[in-house]
């Protein structure tokens, strides 16, 4: 059962209302993922893509419309969905394998399988001897490293990024991009599916199987692509460049 | 080096036997003193006892108060009015009626005072501590929130990974400012009259307190030196390093932006590097018990969400037992009020109006004095890195000295000056008030210059702006925020001291100025009268809240929007 949708966004819509006034900001988002999909949204700033991305792991409730994962309304600590924020979101307090842990204490699993698994993780993405450091001691990429080994500790089936190299510079964030890209094509590795979110096109032609498009203000869907694309994918080549500036002249 | 504190050692074992034997010859010759002297530490003890277990406390209850203030919506919406109260009422004037009501529970037994002195000094500590707790937890950055929420962190394992790492620094911050405020509350506490009584504990405030009646000039200065002693001690083996440790619970702001730090000389006495191996110690004792409690909260809380009705069931009660309590407490104080307001008023009733207005006159003039002499020192501290460095501990170890034990200081000084008796109560009512207010203004008004980024420091240079044009257009915009903040905790401070500044008995003389505050004293003591007492208080309230909510909190409004330093 290869193309059972993993995740179903229905009809989602979400406004926010300001001294009873509303502000409409997604509108009938619908699209599903399934197993293998690495699906990434575009839109520009203030389209509502990290709107969606809260609502499609459940730390938001839609004003219409429905999520589902496997099936199963969605819920916020779903230990199947796990989270890579633009800000990193890393406890200032506590250390790199400590930050790696926490989805998996509280999940409940045992402190010694914990270590072990969390040390697993760190390893698959390069922060070996870096597990008693502290967030402010590392750099930009290194923390979004930690980020990414939190998320996939707890052995995801979808991994949702919230724009995971915008604070970052751009050679640390390409270096990060290729890496990603590496663990993904590691069957052994979790999650069985990616859903990022960017506003950088180029990025999204660079890593997606698919891209969603979404408008601005209120967000509404406008395409959604398939790139088919060979990897690794070149941003010399003519064909990429076809990608890229068929989405730029959707968004303008 | 080690020869170095070998030979450190014999000279501090000399000079221990040197003030042992000076002791022992001073003990011949002044028996009296050496008593005092011998008294003191014990007295010192005491007194560190009360300020610890009130402040045990006031932590508890700040982090419940706050962190439900904090993530309960519909507790919310009380809890926050009434801390707002509770931080602007002046307590003080409350403490009379706490000492007899405690006094009257322990039946007279000594244990009531002292229950009344840590309540009292509790409730000079906990209202900021829980606002400090409140606004860490509101401003957790989203992201985090949404990490910990996504992460499945929740109930203890929440507390203990997100509010309570985030409710550090303010709380640590808060802990200190709370702890000075303590000691002026101690000190005020340890003798007090109530009830056609005085009640008297022993202890360092009681001992300057009673030096001071008697005019006993060697028992007043060494009093409050062995006070000075014990606040030091604390602040740097305590307090410093407490400060210290708690950056590291800070959010990290964007690089660039951190406030440069003074370092203060304080802060090579750490002793909290080695508390993580004690903690680690601690943790890995009851990590076992935590973890299966949390396995075992897992297990509930799964069947808990498979009977959601049931849960409904349960908050629906809980709901109405708290709008049950709330309605009964608000609807027993205003029947109080009522009954109170029905029987005629006492015949000094009619004195409240110009007593207020008097009380609120020698508060502006101390607050215009912190003013004139607060802002050219600070910004001062503020810019030069040097005079801060030498100037501020002194300044801090002086503003640590609670003025209810320089009271008697003040009143010698007082006499000093002053033509006449009446004069001397007038500065010295002022003064007191002036030595309440001015450090709140002092530290808040650093810290604003501080946080001015030097870009716009060095942009207002290049562009040549020098002398009044820097102050008007630079200095004093930036700093309005602070400034507010700082007079709203001065004028917080200076109805307290109110209390003890209108009435004071100094070597064997009364000293009074008409006013709230000697109202109050009236109230209490040569002539009890409950109803006035009450009604002193109540105007007092009326008059800070009003002060709060038609001129602080508008003004603090527009300096906030208008002069905030954004980028
Ligand atoms: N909690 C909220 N309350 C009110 N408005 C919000 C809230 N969250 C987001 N918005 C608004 O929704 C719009 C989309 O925000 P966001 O989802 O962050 O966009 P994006 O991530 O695409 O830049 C923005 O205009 C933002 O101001
Ligand atoms: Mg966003």
């Amino acid at each position: 059962m290869v193309d059972r949708p993993l995740l179903q966004v229905k009809d989602v819509a979400k406004s926010f209302f300001e001294n009873a006034k509303e502000f409409k900001v997604l509108d009938l988002v619908r699209f599903d993922l399934t197993e293998r999909d690495f699906v990434c949204v575009v839109g520009p700033s203030g389209s509502g893509k990290s709107t969606l991305l809260r609502i499609i792991v459940g730390l938001e409730k839609p004003t219409s419309g429905e999520v589902f994962f496997e099936g199963e309304p969605i819920r916020a600590d779903n230990p199947q969905v796990a989270m890579v924020f633009q800000s990193f979101a890393l406890f200032p307090w506590l250390t790199v394998e400590k930050n790696v842990e926490l989805g998996l204490e509280a999940k409940g699993t045992l402190p010694e399988e914990r270590r072990k698994i969390a040390r697993k993780f760190i390893d698959a993405v390069g922060l070996t001897g870096f597990e008693d450091a502290f967030p402010r001691e590392l750099s930009g990429g290194m923390k979004q490293r930690v980020g990414i080994a939190r998320a996939l500790a707890i052995e995801p089936l979808l991994l949702c990024m919230d724009e995971p190299f915008s604070s970052l510079d751009p050679l640390t964030a390409q270096n990060l991009r290729d890496e990603i890209l590496q663990l993904w094509t590691n069957p052994d590795l979790p999650p069985k599916a990616v859903l990022m979110v960017t506003h950088a096109i180029e990025e999204a032609v660079y890593m997606a199987d698919r891209v969603i498009v979404l408008s601005s203000r209120p967000g509404r869907m406008i395409a959604e692509l398939e790139i088919d694309l060979p990897r690794p994918r070149n941003r010399k080549e003519p064909e990429f460049y076809g990608w890229v500036d068929e989405i730029y002249s959707l968004i303008v | 080096m080690r020869t170095i504190v070998r030979g450190l050692r014999r000279w501090l074992r000399l000079v221990a036997v040197v003030l042992i034997l000076a002791g022992i010859v001073a003990a011949v010759a002044f028996p009296e003193a050496a008593w005092n002297a011998i008294q003191l530490p014990l007295f010192a003890f005491f007194s560190t006892t009360r300020m610890v277990v009130a402040y045990l406390f006031a932590l508890v209850f700040a982090i419940a108060y706050g962190h439900t203030a904090a993530t309960n919506k519909r507790a919310s919406a009380a809890l926050l009015p009434l801390l707002d109260v509770l931080q602007s009422i002046p307590i003080l004037g409350f403490f009379p009626a706490a000492l007899i009501f405690f006094v009257a529970t322990f039946r007279g037994h000594p244990i009531g005072i002292e229950f009344a002195v840590v309540f009292l000094i509790f409730t000079s500590m906990a209202w900021n501590m829980a606002f400090g707790v409140y606004e860490s937890l509101t401003t957790i950055p989203a992201d985090l929130e949404a990490a910990a929420a996504s992460f499945g962190l929740r109930g203890w394992l929440r507390f203990r990974y997100l509010a309570f790492p985030a409710a550090i620094p303010k709380l640590v911050y808060n802990s200190i400012l709370s702890w000075t405020n303590g000691w002026f509350f101690l000190v005020a506490s340890e003798i007090f009259s109530a009830g056609g009584t005085e009640f008297q504990r022993p202890g360092l405030g009681a001992f300057i307190a009673v030096a001071g009646r008697n005019g006993d000039i060697p028992s007043i200065a060494i009093g409050i030196a062995v006070l000075a002693a014990v606040v030091l001690t604390l602040d740097i083996f305590v307090w410093r390093p407490l400060g210290a440790w708690s950056e590291r619970f800070r959010m990290e702001t964007a690089p660039g932006r951190e406030i440069p730090r003074v370092p203060s000389p304080y802060e090579r006495f750490r002793w909290l590097p080695r508390l993580p191996k004690v903690r680690k110690r601690i943790i890995a004792s009851v990590q076992p018990a935590l973890e299966r409690y949390h396995r075992l909260s897992l297990r509930f809380e799964r069947a808990y969400t498979q009977h959601p009705k049931a849960v409904r069931e349960i908050r629906r009660v809980d709901l109405a037992l708290f709008v049950v309590v709330f309605v009964v407490v608000v609807a027993t104080g205003l029947v109080g009020l009522v009954q109170m307001f029905l029987r005629p008023l006492p015949p000094n009733a009619s004195l409240l109006p110009s007593a207020a207005v008097l009380s609120f006159s020698r508060l502006l003039v101390a607050y215009a004095i912190a003013l004139v002499w607060t802002i050219p020192v600070a910004a001062m501290l503020g810019e030069s890195q040097r005079a801060a460095r030498y100037l501020t501990p002194a300044l801090e170890l002086f503003a640590s000295l609670p003025a209810t034990a320089l009271l008697p200081v003040i009143v010698g000084f007082a006499l000093l000056l002053a033509p006449s008796v009446g004069a001397a109560a007038q500065l010295a009512a002022i003064l007191i008030a002036l030595f309440s207010m001015q450090w709140y203004l002092l530290f808040n008004l650093i810290a604003g210059v501080r946080s001015i980024p030097d870009d716009l420091k060095e942009a207002a240079r290049s562009f040549g702006l020098r002398g009044r044009a820097y102050w008007k257009r630079l200095l004093l915009p930036a700093i309005a925020p602070s400034l507010l903040t700082g007079s709203i905790t001065a004028w917080g401070a200076g109805w307290n001291a109110l209390i003890v500044s209108e009435y004071i008995q100094y070597a064997h003389q009364f000293y009074e100025v008409p006013g709230l505050g000697s109202l109050l004293n009236h109230a209490v003591y040569p002539t009890p009268d409950n109803e006035m007492l009450l009604l002193t208080i109540l105007t007092m309230i009326v008059v800070v809240l009003a002060m709060n909510k038609l001129l602080w909190r508008p003004l603090f409004r527009r300096a906030s929007s208008r002069f905030r330093l954004e980028v």
